[in-house]
């Protein structure tokens, strides 16, 4: 059970530090998501082959990181989740993408550049995601979209299953502590008991989200009418926003590395 | 006040939960409502704020409840459930005592001043930033009490509160609920703590009143009791 719950605990820790109250916590939720999109955009923007110009880009999570204080280990490693899926993406284009890039004396194949570019592109734009999560509380996050007109059905998917996760994942693992006391060195249920085993768990935490659904009901939840989060939109939202779109978009029109290369040169 | 008028709960397969339930609670009054599994409790709370669909008439103060009424009842009736974890399901303790004003529309800033206020009624304020995953029973349980405490409630309703605590936790409770000044309703099956926190008391059968009167009389009564289906203290 423990295993479950520890992971569930993981799950949580990340939106824990959005509790914090640092400069950047303490912004707009629709000045950080502005500056995400247009960082992502940005990032994924680039040609399939560049991998220098995404070098300047490394500089927002790590800023966002330290000034916020998130742990960089916590972030990565939430990021390294995604890195199988892009891997998998990037496979094909060193299977198919079959020439060969010269650098003096040393050739690469360009499908093994793109692959890498991939990786980087898919990694920035997964930290900048968590970094968003990190700092922004998931209720101001849900209002951002719901203010920048996000269809709002979308919205509360995305809610309603964020908190579905958590009741799905308890029952779990009340079930399966329970199954391992009565069926000793099982890790897991055996094939013969996995079907009763998810029929009961759909059951159990749908009645469990049904009691959860009455309690935001109690407390003046009601679907698809919900208030704004009361937020003032403040000077140095307006400032964080310019400047970070700013340089995103100079980084995107001005490639810093070979710029810094001509001069050292 | 809350006054509850034959109030009837039937379910979809016709099983009648509350059966023309009547009540009257005076403002600040601690009331018990006893009865055994099944008899209907539940029910007849959730029916309180419109989550359960109910015949019959819910007043609270002036206001009665209606498909119109009902925001205005959910505020002034706070319902604090049997498994505090049904009502602790955001990421920290902060944004589930957040929840219910920022339905309401309310300031940020105020926002924060309430929540802060009400974990240290209660004690808790180093759970603000906590997990409810992290938590101990009795921790849950003055965690569910603030998100209810927050939305400022003229009204109270808990459903089995000494349920999940030790002792310990239990005492803390006792002493908490016994200083609130709101109206409360409270659904239990703990006579100690019913006879020592609410001084008048319901027993509820088969979704009827079957016997109220004075916690100290009636919870010694073992033949009535025993009648109602619930045993006497002492016993």
């Amino acid at each position: 059970m423990l295993d479950i719950r520890s992971k569930l605990s993981d799950f949580y820790s990340l939106e824990q530090l959005a509790a914090k109250q640092t400069y950047l916590h303490k912004l707009h939720p629709i000045a950080k998501i502005i500056v995400t999109l247009v960082y992502i955009v940005c990032v994924v923007s680039f040609p399939r082959y560049n991998i220098h110009s995404l070098m300047p880009y490394i500089f927002y999570p790590l800023f966002v990181m330290a000034f916020a204080d998130i742990p960089f280990s916590m972030i990565l490693k939430r990021a390294m989740i995604a890195l199988p899926f892009c891997l998998f993406a990037g496979i094909s284009n060193i299977l198919f993408d079959t020439g060969i890039y010269r650098i003096g004396t040393l050739s690469i194949g360009i499908g093994w550049i793109s692959c890498i570019a991939i990786l980087i592109r898919s990694l920035l734009s997964v930290c900048a995601i968590l970094i968003l999560v990190a700092i922004t509380p998931f209720s101001y996050l849900m209002d951002g979209f719901r203010q920048l007109h996000t269809p709002n059905v979308l919205v509360l998917l995305f809610e309603m299953t964020y908190r579905y996760i958590a009741v799905l994942v308890e029952e779990a693992s009340t079930m399966l502590t329970s199954y391992r006391l009565r069926y000793p060195g099982a890790k897991w249920p055996v094939i013969q008991d996995f079907g009763p085993f998810i029929g009961q768990l759909f059951i159990r935490s749908y009645q469990r989200a049904q009691r959860v659904y009455a309690a935001m009901q109690c407390r003046l939840y009601a679907l698809g009418n919900k208030k704004p989060i009361s937020l003032v939109w403040k000077k140095e939202d307006t400032i964080f926003v310019v400047v970070l779109t700013l340089l995103c978009v100079v980084f995107r029109m001005v490639d810093l590395t070979v710029l810094i290369g001509g001069m050292l040169c | 006040m809350l006054e509850i008028q034959e109030v009837t709960v039937t379910y979809p397969d016709g099983t009648k939960a509350v059966d023309n339930f009547s009540l009257q609670i005076p403002d600040g009054e601690h009331l018990a409502l006893i009865g055994a599994n099944g008899a209907g409790k539940s029910s007849l709370i959730l029916s309180l704020v419109g989550v359960i669909e109910s015949k019959g008439k819910i007043q609270v103060d002036d206001i009665v409840l209606t498909p119109k009424t009902i925001s205005q009842i959910r505020t002034k009736i706070g319902i604090v459930f049997q498994n505090p974890d049904d009502q602790l399901f955001l990421p920290t303790i902060y944004d589930d005592i957040a929840f219910g004003p920022r339905n309401l529309g309310i300031d940020e800033e105020t926002i924060k001043h309430r929540v802060l206020d009400r974990l240290e009624l209660l004690g808790i304020s180093h759970l603000k930033n906590k997990s409810a995953l992290k938590m101990s029973g009795g921790e849950k349980r003055m965690a569910a009490m603030a998100t209810i405490l927050a939305m400022k409630p003229s009204v109270m309703v808990l459903d089995e509160p000494t349920a999940f605590l030790d002792p310990k936790a239990r005492r803390k409770l006792i002493n908490i609920l016994k200083s609130l000044p709101h109206t409360m309703l409270i659904a239990t099956h703990d006579l100690t703590f019913a006879k020592e926190v609410c001084p008048n008391c319901v027993i509820m059968k088969e979704g009827k009143v079957f016997a109220k009167g004075k916690s100290e009389n009636l919870l010694y009564d073992e033949k009535l009791m025993d009648e109602g289906g619930v045993e006497a203290i002492g016993v």
